[in-house]
């Protein structure tokens, strides 16, 4: 059963070239949002978009850790969300395999979801959490 | 994403683990205040205050029955967890795609870049330059 978003993706460029799409403020303003992120550890930054009720459209990181060009970890949090964005890059062949692990929120759900399911779940429950269950299990 | 505020509600409310042993209380059986109290080092306005944030998150629902007011667990509350959850896959996702258009772009500009450099590194060749006249 899955925990957390775990994406992975595949470019046909070296890891190198991918690293400084992650790690300059002006690549991700493009394909992210835009941010005062320099890749500095320890360098607390914002990214901005959109406010909707109940998020002022502000999500504040640091980075935690720097590794390049294989291993980038950003706390992440917007209102009371606390997590991390975990960037992993991998030569393949000429390419890059790049994995994206958000992790911290869905895991504590989760757990209880499966000690409730281990403890005996009242049938109609159980018919209404097959979707949580079954749904991303690889 | 007025859903997010809800989901991050509801996280927030997840978070304590107090409150997930109502929930787990809650999981095999509709349960009274005084029930929930059992197993519990806790008075009954604290439990009645963990309810509370449940209920204001989504993930309980309490109805009365004579002098006693029962709280039932709702399930709905943690697949809309789940729709977030699906809701933030898919914006990664589509910033992933958005950084292979990056690349791609960033990589033609440079190839661009590169053959307008060799193009007028050839405009500065005084024979590209006379052919270029003479055909004028």
């Amino acid at each position: 059963m899955r925990t957390d978003i775990d994406l992975s993706a595949s470019y046909p460029f070296p890891p190198e070239r991918v690293w400084a799409a992650l790690t300059s403020s002006e690549a991700l303003g493009t394909w992210l949002m835009p941010n005062d992120f320099a890749p500095v550890k320890g360098h607390r930054f914002t990214f901005r978009t959109k406010p909707a009720p109940g998020f002022d459209g502000i999500v504040h990181c640091e980075v935690l850790e720097l590794d390049p060009p294989r291993r980038m970890v950003w706390s992440w949090a917007g209102g009371p969300l606390d997590t991390t964005v975990t960037f992993t890059l991998e030569p393949a062949g000429e390419g890059t395999h790049l994995r994206l692990q958000h992790e911290g929120f869905h895991g504590l759900a989760a757990q209880l979801v499966r000690r409730i399911m281990a403890n005996g779940w009242p049938r109609i429950l159980r018919r209404h959490l097959a979707g949580w269950l079954a749904g991303k299990t690889p | 994403m007025n859903d997010g505020a809800v989901a991050a509600d509801r996280f927030a409310a997840l978070a304590d683990p107090t409150r997930r042993h109502l929930l787990e209380q809650l999981a095999t059986a509709d349960r009274a205040v005084t029930e929930l109290m059992a197993g519990l080092a806790m008075s009954q306005p604290a439990v009645s205050q963990h309810l509370r944030v449940l209920r204001d998150a989504g993930l309980v629902t309490a109805r009365k029955d004579g002098r006693h007011r029962y709280y039932q667990l709702r399930p709905a509350g943690l697949t809309e967890l789940r729709d977030w959850i699906d809701q933030l896959e898919r914006f990664w996702q589509g910033r992933l795609a958005a950084l292979g258009d990056y690349l791609h772009n960033t990589e033609l500009h440079n190839t661009e870049l590169h053959n307008t450099e060799l193009h007028s590194a050839e405009r500065h060749n005084p024979r590209d330059q006379a052919e270029d006249e003479n055909r004028h």
